[in-house]
């Protein structure tokens, strides 16, 4: 496998009203192409950063981030598609409009667009709901709407910035199987911010555990187990007892450091 | 509007032409105008027998009108946007904008006058400052109202600053600005009208004047009515625009 996504020693800090906070500290991760590989840790370890950094939408202060071979500076479109937590519609625009929004922007012509965005509404699951506006849709929804916006410009890459981190947890498990059966089809590359255990041992190939902050890399949990996963086997109970142990000492100094 | 509105709305308007009416014959015709002694004159001003240059004067306001809300528009989208896109400009002249809109505008009408003379330029002038500063303060408050995360987005999806203004930023505080416009326009025309009658040669605000100095206080009414039709008409139309928009974003 070549690695599509490669950060390199990067870190990062920011001011905040109360001094410099280091988010991130000498963080090193290759992503393979068609993997699905997932970080996971405490509030405020740096995951959405990290994400950020590889998105070209935060530049590191140190160490370099590099996207299929080129250092990245600015969002790249033609290689980076993402999904954040907020969905972030635009409420002034339908369905069709808001996931065709990419393509938009790209500057392909009306007809063409439309018909990209027509063909996802299937696979979506939002075959009746093209014209509708945001706030006509549920959170799952709209959630659905906005990873639509980002499968329309056909990257190879997609990156997940908690994008079921507000919804309940009924909806949330059906997302998760929904979201691995468009990802076994298309076999994007895909890394995938949660707090989620559950989501990280059911989706990953890999699992990269965060240290609380300053956010580093903990420990990698590679799963090549077969999809889907039947979580309630023996193999994944273990697994996710051991995936607890790692990211609970993080989150308890996470909440001793707050 | 279900029917029941209206029937308690002619109600009401009937109620107070009667009352109206009453109170005016028992004090005194000449200065209270009953709406008998109204109807007639607003009959005589629209068949042009009281005053014929009523069209004149209507097209006259309602060019001045049209030059001073251009010109507002002009000038509160430019400032407001160089205040609220720039953030150095925006800390040094923002408040200095907030402050100026507090003063009572019309202190500054003698000095227009001074400056542009009793003609057409002082009116226009007077309309444009009280335009002016609505439009500018919605265009700041518009753009403070963009979610930045939308910005983000847009960002991430490769949109350059002009698309991020154009797709993301107008749209988002389209709701805001037409409302500002619309408050722009009504105090546009009123800027207009009270300059006129507070000292000019020609518009309905001289007309206006006119009738009331020589205490043609029934042609006074009727032009009045006919200005606030100008007026209700006017904000009507920006209310459209408005609900248009209001549909759109939300």
């Amino acid at each position: 496998m070549t690695d599509l996504i490669v950060v390199d020693r990067v870190g990062k800090r920011y001011q905040s009203t109360s001094g410099p906070v280091e988010a991130l500290r000498d963080v090193s991760l290759a992503v393979g192409a068609g993997e699905f590989c997932t970080l996971i840790g405490p509030s405020g370890c740096g995951k959405s950063t990290l994400l950020g950094m590889i998105g070209g939408l935060v530049a590191p202060d140190a160490g370099r981030v590099a996207v299929d071979g080129r250092p990245v500076t600015a969002p790249d479109p033609r290689r980076v598609a993402t999904v954040f937590q907020d969905p972030g519609l635009f409420p002034w625009r339908t369905t069709l409009e808001n996931v065709e929004f990419g393509l938009e922007v790209q500057g392909v012509a009306r007809e063409r667009r439309r018909a990209v965005a027509a063909d996802l509404l299937g696979p979506l699951g939002l075959r009746d709901f093209g014209t509708k506006y945001p706030r006509e849709l549920s959170g799952g929804m709209r959630q659905r709407v906005a990873i639509g916006r980002a499968l329309a410009i056909d990257t190879p890459i997609v990156l997940m910035d908690e994008p079921f981190g507000a919804l309940d947890e009924q909806t949330r498990l059906l997302m998760g199987e929904w979201l691995l059966g468009i990802w076994r089809r298309t076999r994007k590359t895909v890394v995938f911010v949660t707090h989620s255990l559950h989501e990280a041992l059911a989706l990953s190939t890999r699992v990269v555990v965060m240290t609380a902050r300053p956010g580093r890399i903990k420990s990698v949990l590679e799963l090549p187990m077969a999809y889907p996963r039947v979580m309630e086997s023996s193999e994944m109970v273990a697994l996710r007892a051991q995936l607890w142990g790692e990211v609970r000492d993080e989150s308890l100094r996470a909440m001793g450091d707050a | 509007m279900t029917v029941r509105v209206l029937v308690w709305r002619a109600a009401l308007l009937a109620l107070a032409l009667a009352g109206w009416e009453v109170w005016a014959r028992a004090m005194n015709p000449l200065l209270y105008v009953p709406p008998s002694a109204v109807a007639p004159a607003l009959g005589r001003l629209l068949a042009l027998e009281s005053y014929p240059e009523l069209p004149a004067s209507l097209l006259l306001t309602l060019r001045e009108i049209a030059v001073a809300y251009a010109m507002a528009i002009a000038a509160g989208l430019g400032c407001g946007f160089a205040l609220g896109l720039n953030r150095v400009v925006g800390r040094a002249y923002g408040p200095v904008v907030g402050a100026l809109y507090a003063v009572p505008a019309v202190v500054w009408y003698p000095s227009l006058m001074l400056f542009f003379g009793l003609g057409a330029a002082s009116k226009i002038a007077f309309g444009f400052l009280l335009g002016f500063f609505p439009i500018t303060l919605a265009v700041l408050a518009g753009i403070r109202q963009v979610n930045p995360h939308m910005i983000a987005v847009a960002r991430a999806f490769g949109a350059r600053p002009p698309v991020v203004f154009v797709k993301v930023m107008l749209p988002a505080m389209m709701f805001t600005l037409v409302g500002g416009l619309r408050t722009g326009l009504a105090l546009t025309v009123i800027g207009v009208i009270v300059g006129e009658v507070l000292g000019s040669r020609e518009g309905m605000g001289t007309l206006i004047n006119h009738a009331y100095g020589l205490f043609r206080t029934a042609d006074y009414v009727a032009l009045v009515l006919v200005t606030l039709v100008l007026v209700v008409g006017s904000d009507a139309v920006a209310g459209l625009v408005e609900r248009r928009a209001q549909r759109w974003t939300e």
